[in-house]
């Protein structure tokens, strides 16, 4: 909790006051909110962390990272480099084999699982592969992270259109469709709008472009790069030699770094 | 309170996952419906063949005479004495003159002269009731000790019925029990199954959600739900069969109950223990579910 309310609070001075004008429209403010000793402090801290699974090779083998609040963050590299696993574990949703991840100064491994769920929260998750749930219809699938974290049954639907619209989805087309009927893309961006619609600290991206277009991929970059540039951090992954990547490097932010992950160490 | 957290959201949930599979949910009810109406039959018919007291004609009993023939004896000490043996539950005192009176009531009696007799034959009595469920050994031995008592003359007990009747107590409840047990068992693991089963299917679903920050106890409620509705659906059924069952078999038990002296004691099925039935169920069911939900979730 006392991590939750951490993220959450120092953030609230900067992103979140604008927060319902950057879901409801897609112009948000590219200069940072934030003052630049708050962006200098790491949001996201890796030291020395390791990761393995039972007795094949560690996934991830010391790997120091340090991320300020803000930053656009790139985790690139070949399949199986432990990128997933990285993300799963920036996330709390496994702990490290070795050494520690910090969140706001909070070490995730200490946290109680009820404040890591309160945690998750404030944080926007992209899983990678088709996340989003069949039997439900895509506003429902967005929403039900509104709902999740507490807001009122027209509110998440509220903000669910407008995280649609954002992510370049027609609301009024999309709203009441099954997510079944869904092409790839569409399903990507609508996990997208999900991810988005709590208006979170931390968006933390699995194959962030895997079944998008150039043009949506070059749009969906815009979006992130609205809410990096409004203090949101964001680590998105993605696998080398994917179709994103051959985007121009005009699309991604100027300021975007990159981290290339070769087998489970960041590559110099 | 917010749309997921609400209890009206979880029921709604609950119904559209139970509803939206209707052929298990009907296997899940059918068959918990099925072992329910069983055990409520066993327990019926337990409780009318031998509700909480025990009949009189199942309590072991023995008639003490008192030595009235050898002139003026102390019949309260005799009383107090009896008393005080161990497993006597009553030792009540049937007067001679009273006894007297009563054999003459009896028209086959009166006929052959009896209330002509002069002085009264009959010798002053007690009628000593054990503690019910008592052993027949420890009954046995009390009567030996009252034998010993002064001024009892003799002791009538019949051990071999109550031994016989004890024995068939004894090998009916094992028996209910043998058909209980399994039938309980079943229902239980059953029922958890049925919710292990569902939350196994909604795996993506928990997997969302727990990736969205949910609560534990927010993902677990609609299985807490889902498990109350499917018994209490269940437990309904299972009344019914119970109603129908009794009215088919009450005349056949009835009939041979009076054929063979036996107690037996038919009663309307009151609406008021129908509900208590379906609450208790359904009350069973959430608690199966939200361990089901706990173990299933919690992994």
């Amino acid at each position: 909790m006392r991590a939750t309310r951490r993220l959450t609070d120092n953030f609230t001075g900067s992103y979140a006051a604008d927060s319902s004008a950057a879901l409801s429209s897609p112009s948000v403010r590219t200069e940072p909110y934030i003052s630049e000793a708050t962006v200098q402090a790491p949001l996201l801290s890796c030291e020395a962390v390791e990761k393995r699974y039972g007795e094949f090779r560690p996934v991830l083998m010391g790997l120091d990272l340090a991320i300020r609040r803000g930053e656009f963050v790139l985790v690139q590299g070949a399949a199986g480099s432990g990128k997933s696993v990285l993300l799963r574990l920036l996330a709390g949703l496994e702990r490290p084999s070795a050494g520690a991840i910090k969140i706001a100064g909070e070490d995730l491994a200490r946290m109680r699982p009820r404040a890591l769920t309160h945690l998750r929260r404030s944080m926007g998750i992209l899983p990678p592969g088709d996340s989003l749930l069949r039997g439900r219809s895509v506003v429902e699938n967005v929403a039900l992270a509104a709902w999740v974290a507490g807001s009122t049954f027209e509110e998440g639907v509220r903000r669910a259109r407008a995280a649609l619209e954002l992510v370049g989805l027609d609301a009024e087309r999309f709203a009441a469709a099954s997510c079944a009927a869904l092409a790839s893309g569409e399903r990507q961006c609508a996990a997208l709008a999900r991810a988005l619609v709590n208006r979170p600290a931390l968006l933390l991206l699995d194959d962030l472009l895997g079944a998008l277009d150039e043009a949506t991929a070059a749009r969906v970059i815009g979006v992130l790069d609205q809410f990096s540039a409004a203090g949101v951090t964001v680590v998105a992954a993605m696998r080398s030699g994917a179709a994103g990547l051959t985007l121009s490097d005009s699309m991604w932010p100027a300021r975007t770094r990159i981290l290339r992950l070769l087998d489970g160490k960041v590559a110099q | 309170m917010s749309y997921t957290t609400s209890h009206v959201s979880a029921l709604r949930e609950a119904l559209r996952r139970t509803l939206g599979r209707p052929i298990e949910f009907g296997l899940v009810v059918a068959s918990s419906a099925t072992m329910l109406a069983a055990l409520a039959l066993i327990a019926l018919t337990l409780w009318r063949a031998l509700p909480l007291e025990q009949p009189q004609w199942m309590r072991p009993q023995a008639l003490v005479l008192a030595a009235g023939a050898q002139g003026e004896i102390d019949l309260a000490a005799v009383q107090t004495a009896l008393r005080r043996v161990a497993i006597v539950a009553s030792a009540d005192f049937l007067a001679r003159d009273a006894a007297l009176a009563e054999l003459a009531q009896r028209k086959s009696l009166s006929a052959i002269g009896l209330t002509d007799l002069r002085p009264n034959p009959l010798p002053d009595a007690f009628l000593v009731r054990f503690v019910p469920g008592a052993a027949p050994e420890a009954v046995e031995s009390a009567v030996a000790e009252m034998r010993k008592v002064k001024n009892v003359e003799s002791v009538e007990y019949q051990p071999e019925l109550y031994r016989r009747i004890s024995l068939l107590s004894q090998l009916a409840g094992r028996i209910c029990l043998l058909l209980a047990a399994p039938l309980g068992a079943a229902l239980i693991i059953g029922v958890s199954l049925a919710a292990s089963l569902w939350i196994r299917i909604d795996q993506d679903e928990v997997q969302v959600l727990n990736l969205l920050g949910a609560d534990p106890s927010i993902m677990r409620r609609p299985y807490v739900y889902a498990g109350a509705v499917s018994l209490l659906l269940a437990a309904a059924l299972a009344w019914w069969m119970v109603v129908e069952a009794s009215a088919w078999l009450e005349p056949l038990i009835g009939t041979a109950a009076q054929q063979y002296a036996l107690r037996w004691a038919p009663a309307e099925l009151p609406i008021w223990a129908g509900a208590l039935f379906c609450l208790g169920a359904a009350l069973l069911g959430a608690l199966l579910g939200w361990l089901a939900a706990r173990l299933a979730i919690g992994r």
